[in-house]
């Protein structure tokens, strides 16, 4: 079996040495912009700083420091620059550089208590700068999640976890809530896609991304409604503004699945034209069946096709700039959850392997879903003493068909076939950077049209809709000694006009309105060089989607049929929303992070309560009957729910090569109202990471060996459970359990505690001017057999077993 | 006067915007046909030698919604006799002319995707004996059709009323098993397409 699976691994190198060699020519026949400028941000005592802000000009690109101090720039033409790095509480420092290949700094910032500096950034980070409880994933910790979704990529966020539906699927959950209540920009645009179905993936190509930041605050009020559990950025870098032509080629591989994922870019400057710069990117993606330890987890592949475009003119004073991107993807769903009724339910969760678990395949058949989104991007901005102005202008589609298994001639015709046209513009004024005190003012507006594409032959899940929303805000920064506060509000209006079709197939028309304030107020404190402690208080507020108010039917793998808000209790009718109890759902939320840093000890706490008045959820209401069978029906209904939690994160620098890193995520969450517990609510997390760095060794650069061990504790809070089969039993005898007891429950207890080995190793190497990392990753190592609580597959299948991974990356 | 300023001049201004931007564009959805919604199952019990014919329904009144389905009184045999079993299910939402009408053409179509099963309580037949196959495809029921494979469907079928009065409960499955169905495949496999239950009872 290992002489097996070592001839496979010695085939993949093999392959792998071959596309070396052909990039490496390729890569040596252009002179382009390929050089790296890395280092490290440390204070006197010789701590890292996190967070510290590196520019290089005049390329105007800049990044922020990771946990342990440490930053990359890339693709940087050969040449003399110009860096300032900035840090709130220590002096701003600029120093020349010369770059040819690769350079390299440690960077020693002096501590400023008089005169505190806003943390300043170009565009691409502008996004944090009123936030004060955020993580960035950037750098070495974003390049190993290549391969990976953007979702699942962010587990690696503390505070971060996924809802997820098998094993292509994820939805990031920051501090408890996701889905409408997580707000997600992509190039400064909100994300506008179906994000109302919990097996509704973010449609995101995450090699798009520079850095992602998860704000977990509400303190990003610029943005819209919505960010009541937080924001996710997606940031990429700046394009080149210097002449020259360079790239980054990623190649990987991965045994569970069998995947391959290419994903190259391609970036240059115009020659003549100074200020000009433009960027090529795209990914593709193949995945068959993935497999647990046991068995495979037949029709879970994906096919993933993505591209995006950029062009634009950035100088000191002015830029604009063009993107365009496409993401597509077409994705199997577990074929054995492919459910109807109740009893088939019963069936599916008490049987392993799932029903049709045949050997391993690329086909994806039915269920399955193709989804497309394309963004066209055109913003703008000028600064002068006046101020700094943006403009932005974002057109997105997104196209969502999803494929039962269905009879006749109906096999292959899609039973949700939607596309949602969103058109969002923004402007918006700062007070120019020098200032200390500063403001930025901005309004915002979006038009949506969501249609139904005719020809499903089924009565559509949601209804088209017409959605235009507007909103102002402002957002006020000043500094008092050793302080650092901001406040800000902003008033949002939505209007809906909702056209569509009830359970007799009969046509509705409704119009509403919503319209409500957001405040959020934060203080960020300096303590001393090495501490500090950021609050932020919040008040937000968002409209209820579409989903919510006129859901009706059942989701896929669900076997369970949802009613919208809206919907008369006995007869199902479409109501005036004046006639329901409904009151917009509003969270107050609470974060603070404490950060302190010793000589060879980091920590950073933080802390958060988050009170969601009249919370939306579906809830467990009773069962129904038609010619298929029996059907539990869920509606959704507000409650009040109170989520608490405490994020903790500490680098131990054992000795300057060994770096131990503990990680605990801890979240609990009730609903207050009913004094009961809520369902889905991702379990505690503890991480501990150990890893040994060898910088500089002979010609073998950045080595690093790390083992991970993830432990995901049982979820003791999770609701009571109510089988089908007892809901189908009492049903026999009459008695319908859920209009009975309708407190809510879930149909399966919930799974034991897990815990994950994870190991890696890699290094880079630069050949002329192209540097080469190489990393090799088993996880899973020890094949552990699991489920995990927010996959809701886990009624039916165990998590995915041992995956080995290798992952080269050129960048030239 | 907020109320009046948002519901109407303010709605008309957002209308006009929308309508603006959207152009020409119609956003009026089309109704679609529902043909896989079954809204009404006969069972039609025909005398070997003649005689009355029984008719059992069950109607499905609002598709999705919270009600329960109809159920028309119970299925009455007489003692002795044998009755073929014609099923026949209907989407009273298309059209009559429209080959979705008729969804038990359609199973029949695609017969080896398709399989009825039956189950009955109280021993209301003397053939076939027992309690059905939905518990044990192995068991005992009567078929008069077969798809192009030689495995049984299930629309036909054929059944002799025990000889003395009995009553019980008589349950009728609809699976539909595409690349599942098998010459032992049971009602535990595929997906519902049908599940219906009666009161039966044989009468002197």
């Amino acid at each position: 079996m290992l002489t097996h699976l070592n001839l496979i691994l010695v085939k993949k190198i093999l392959t792998l040495a071959v596309v070396l060699t052909l990039l490496h020519t390729s890569g040596y026949a252009q002179r382009g912009c390929i050089s790296v400028f890395s280092g490290q941000v440390l204070d006197e005592q010789d701590n890292p700083l996190i967070g510290a802000a590196i520019i290089l000009n005049p390329t105007n690109k800049g990044m922020v420091s990771d946990i342990e101090g440490n930053f990359e720039l890339k693709e940087i033409c050969a040449g003399s620059y110009q860096v300032t790095v900035q840090f709130l509480g220590y002096q701003e420092q600029v120093f020349e550089i010369s770059i040819n290949g690769s350079a390299e700094k440690i960077i020693r910032l002096q501590p400023d208590v008089q005169t505190l500096h806003e943390i300043l950034v170009e565009e691409k980070v502008a996004h944090v700068e009123t936030a004060q409880n955020y993580a960035v994933l950037s750098g070495e910790k974003l390049a190993e999640t290549a391969g990976k979704t953007l979702g699942e990529s962010l587990k690696e966020v503390s505070g971060v976890n996924t809802i997820q539906a098998g094993p292509g699927i994820f939805k990031p959950v920051i501090h408890g809530v996701h889905s409408q209540r997580v707000l997600i920009l992509n190039h400064g645009i909100r994300q506008e896609g179906q994000q109302w179905g919990s097996e509704h993936a973010p449609e995101i190509d995450p090699f798009i991304a520079s850095n992602i930041v998860v704000v977990k605050d509400a303190s990003s009020i610029k943005y819209g409604t919505d960010a009541l559990g937080g924001v996710v950025i997606v940031n990429p870098a700046e394009l080149p503004i210097t002449e020259g032509i360079g790239g980054t080629m990623n190649l990987i591989g991965q045994s569970n699945g069998r995947s391959g994922t290419v994903s190259g870019l391609l970036e240059g400057g115009l020659k003549n034209h100074k200020g000009w710069g433009w960027r090529m990117q795209g990914t593709g993606k193949r995945s068959g069946d993935f497999h647990t330890p046991d068995y495979s987890l037949t029709n879970t592949g994906i096919k993933e096709l993505n591209f995006s475009g950029a062009v634009g003119y950035h100088d000191e004073q002015k830029g604009f700039e063009v993107f365009v991107s496409h993401f597509r993807t077409d994705l199997g769903i577990l074929r054995g959850v492919a459910i109807s009724n109740l009893d088939d339910l019963i069936a599916a969760m008490e049987r392993e392997p799932p029903q049709s678990t045949e050997d391993f395949s690329y086909d994806i058949g039915e269920p399955r879903q193709k989804v497309s989104h394309n963004l066209v991007k055109v913003s703008a901005h000028k600064q002068n003493d006046n101020g700094d102005w943006r403009v932005q202008y974002g057109f997105q589609n997104n196209n969502r068909q999803e494929f039962d298994i269905r009879r006749g001639v109906l096999a292959g015709v899609p039973s949700i076939d939607l596309q949602l046209n969103t058109h969002t513009v923004e402007l918006e004024w700062e007070t120019p950077h020098e200032a200390i005190n500063g403001l930025c003012i901005g309004v915002n507006g979006m038009y949506q049209n969501n249609d139904n594409i005719f020809g499903t032959q089924r009565i559509p899940f949601i209804p088209n809709y017409r959605n235009f929303s507007g909103g102002v805000f402002g957002v006020a920064k000043f500094v008092r000694n050793d302080w650092v506060f901001d406040v800000g509000g902003r008033y949002d209006y939505r209007f809906y006009n909702a056209k569509g079709f009830d359970f007799k197939n009969a046509s509705y028309n409704e119009s509403l309105t919503f319209g409500n304030v957001s405040v959020t107020t934060g203080a960020t404190k300096q303590i001393d060089p090495n501490q500090s402690l950021a609050i932020n208080l919040s008040s937000s507020w968002r409209p209820p989607h579409v989903a919510e108010l006129y859901s009706l039917g059942t989701h896929q793998s669900a076997a369970a049929i949802e009613y919208g808000l809206l919907l008369n209790d006995s007869t199902n009718e479409v109501m005036d929303i004046n006639d329901v109890p409904f009151s917009i759902e509003r969270a107050l939320k609470g974060v603070t992070t404490y950060k302190r840093q010793w000589r060879n000890f980091q920590l950073e706490l933080s802390g958060f309560a988050n009170y969601i008045f009249n919370y939306i959820y579906l809830k467990p209401t009773g069962i129904t009957q038609n010619l298929r069978g029996t059907y539990p029906y869920f509606r959704y209904t507000q409650t009040d729910a109170f989520f608490i939690g405490a994020d903790l994160m500490m680098v131990w620098n054992l000795t300057s090569q060994i770096k131990v890193t503990p990680q605990v995520s801890l979240i609990r969450a009730s609903d207050v109202t009913n004094n009961e517990k809520l369902v889905f609510i991702p379990s505690n997390k503890f991480d501990l990471s150990i890893r040994f760095e060898e910088p500089d060794q002979y010609k073998i650069k950045r080595f690093f060996i790390e083992s991970k061990v993830k432990y995901v504790a049982r979820q003791g809070r999770a609701p009571r459970v109510v089988t089908p089969r007892q809901i189908k039993e009492a049903a026999e005898q009459n008695i319908d359990l859920l209009a009975n007891d309708n407190t809510i429950f879930d149909f399966m207890e919930a799974p034991d505690g897990y815990a994950l080995l994870n190991l890696s190793t890699g290094f880079s190497i630069n050949r002329e001017k192209v540097r080469y990392d190489i990393r090799v990753a088993a996880e899973n190592v020890l094949n552990t057999s699991y489920r995990e609580y927010t996959n809701r597959f886990r009624y039916y299948a165990d998590d995915l077993g041992r995956n080995f991974l290798i992952s080269l990356k050129c960048n030239f | 006067m907020t109320q009046y300023f948002k519901s109407s001049k303010f709605q008309f201004l957002v209308l006009m915007l929308g309508l603006l931007i959207a152009g020409c564009e119609s956003d009026d959805p089309q109704k679609e046909d529902t043909p896989e919604l079954i809204t009404k199952a006969t069972l039609t019990f025909t005398p070997a030698g003649g005689g009355t014919v029984v008719v059992a329904t069950a109607t499905d009144p609002d598709g999705e919604g919270v009600k329960d389905i109809e159920v028309d009184g119970a299925i009455n045999l007489t003692a002795g006799v044998s009755y073929t079993l014609t099923l026949s299910l209907i989407n009273e939402l298309a059209e009559v002319s429209s080959p979705e009408y008729d969804i038990t053409e359609e199973v029949e179509e695609e017969g080896d995707e398709h399989m009825f099963f039956y189950a009955w309580t109280g021993d209301v037949f003397s053939d076939p004996s027992g309690n059905g196959n939905i518990d044990d495809r192995t068991d005992a029921v009567n078929y008069e059709d077969e798809d192009l494979t030689g495995e049984p469907i299930g629309i036909v079928t054929r059944w002799t009323a025990a000889s003395t009065s009995a009553s019980g409960i008589f349950r009728v499955v609809l699976k539909h098993q595409p690349e599942l169905k098998t010459s032992t495949s049971g009602a535990d496999t595929g997906e519902t397409d049908l599940d219906i239950e009666f009161e039966i009872n044989v009468v002197n």
